[in-house]
């Protein structure tokens, strides 16, 4: 008895690896009935996470403030003065206004190069079992979205679509780790490769040593042929650290990202370029210092009585 | 395994995973976060018998593959699951120390997931895909790690009286 469930487990569990290593197999070989399962599964899926992304955006929040918190110390002190009520509409008022401004802001990023664009809502953020950093945006093949299309952000790139289904697509975003795109400094045209770290923080590999990249350059993307996965022109972040060493063939720089990828709520895949390359039109414009108002008081001594 | 067990199991990871891919990923945890689908899925399997476990594997590694946060070949997280599942039924069912105990239970589970994440990124490497700097992957690895390490003696009870209600059917019927 014993011998014939010892039998009957190592034959189950043949079975079952023999399965697995046949699916893989089939992946690999690109056959088509497992691609439209792994689609399916995310058409079913996206309408649970957009209502998860409406129920818990508050409790979001509050754990964005969390990891924020040795920052934040004086603002938490004063916020503690505030009643229940009050921080639960700010919360709700804040998500709202964020969302608006990400929009305002995207939109008017892509009115000035002239990219037609449509807006959609981050209904998840990629789970990092898998090593990838990923979010899914509720627009899918149905508003038009397609597969290596650019994504942008209220700040410029955010990423761009790595797959997409009926009304959902999943977006790899600007820091993971296999993301790589041409672009171009602003002003210098000098071209390079930037790799995504994980961070916030990007690397860039110059293609050649004929020009030097400065701290504070601004990078664009370079685009692509017909504007997929990249169209040209979208501000990417600008170099905070340039490593000279002699040993190296090529100069490479760590660059910030524009877009705060922990704040993304609203993004829009851009479906269509203008034929007219934008140029350096989208460089993010400095902000300028506020002139401080000084005040100059006179005073006139008033006359000495004479008598 | 009867059929009455599979049919109230099968709800059971379904929800499981309705809940990881709909809640748990919302939040983008420092460390890379936990998947509470992986951690149920080893609990379950450190509970169960071998034949049980590697059955178990099989679907919970199933439902990992089609989550679109999966960047592999379908059928990967599957074949990782049913090694781990077995791995851990067999190992923990010949062993009170830590099958027993809520703490050796913890180490288990966290020790199956450094294992299971270390063999991903390996498969995944032999597959042909990218993963970034070492750094990164060790930091994403002892990040999963220590955050199932936490989460697991939470969850622990909830997960395993799940287990008993669809184990415990059979001799109450």
């Amino acid at each position: 008895m014993r011998r014939d469930g010892g039998g009957r487990n190592r034959l189950l569990l043949i079975i079952l690896i023999v399965t697995a290593l046949f699916m893989i197999t089939l992946d690999l070989r690109g056959v088509g009935l497992l691609e439209n399962a792994r689609s399916g599964t995310q058409s079913v899926l996206s309408p649970f996470q957009r209502a998860g992304n409406v129920v818990l955006t508050p409790f979001k929040n509050f754990f964005s403030d969390l990891t924020h918190l040795g920052r934040t110390r004086t603002q938490i002190e004063k916020l503690r003065s505030e009643n229940a009520k009050l921080k639960a509409q700010l919360i709700t008022r804040k998500s709202a206004d964020a969302a608006l401004n990400q929009l305002k802001t995207i939109l008017d990023l892509a009115g000035t190069a002239g990219y037609k664009i449509v807006n959609a809502r981050v209904i998840s953020q990629g789970s990092s079992q898998s090593f990838s950093q990923t979010i899914t945006i509720d627009a899918g093949t149905k508003a038009g979205v397609r597969k290596y299309m650019t994504v942008l952000s209220e700040a410029g790139l955010a990423g761009v679509v790595k797959e997409v289904y009926s009304n959902s697509a999943l977006v790899s975003l600007a820091t993971d780790r296999t993301f790589k795109i041409g672009i171009r400094i602003a002003g210098t045209q000098q071209i390079g490769i930037l790799s995504g770290q994980g961070t916030r923080l990007a690397s860039l590999q110059l293609i050649d040593n004929l020009t030097n990249v400065k701290v504070g350059d601004i990078l664009l993307s370079r685009g692509s042929l017909a504007n997929r996965p990249f169209v040209p022109g979208v501000p990417v972040g600008y170099v905070t650290a340039v490593d000279n060493s002699a040993s190296s063939i090529a100069q490479s720089a760590t660059v910030h990202l524009y877009t705060n990828f922990s704040t993304l709520g609203v993004v829009a895949v851009v479906l269509g370029a203008p034929l007219m390359n934008p140029g350096d039109a989208l460089v993010p414009v400095k902000p300028e210092p506020t002139p401080i108002p000084t005040v100059t008081i006179f005073v006139t001594p008033s006359p000495t009585p004479t008598e | 395994m009867t059929a009455r067990q599979v049919f109230i199991a099968l709800p059971m990871f379904l929800t499981m995973y309705l809940f990881q891919e709909a809640v748990v990923n919302q939040f983008r945890l420092p460390g890379g976060g936990f998947s509470l689908f992986l951690i149920f899925t080893l609990v379950w399997a450190i509970l169960s018998t071998p034949e049980v476990a590697a059955l178990a594997g099989f679907f919970g590694g199933f439902l990992m593959d089609f989550s679109q946060s999966s960047s592999g070949p379908i059928g990967q997280w599957t074949l990782l699951m049913i090694a781990a599942s077995y791995g851990v039924a067999y190992f923990g069912s010949g062993n009170e120390g830590l099958s027993g105990s809520p703490l050796g239970f913890t180490f288990l589970t966290t020790a199956a997931v450094l294992l299971v994440e270390c063999a991903y990124v390996l498969t995944a490497l032999l597959f042909g895909l990218q993963f970034g700097n070492f750094d990164q992957i060790a930091i994403t690895i002892f990040g999963i790690s220590t955050w199932s390490l936490v989460i697991t003696p939470i969850v622990l009870p909830i997960f395993s009286r799940l287990h008993a209600i669809t184990f415990d059917t059979r001799s109450k019927i």
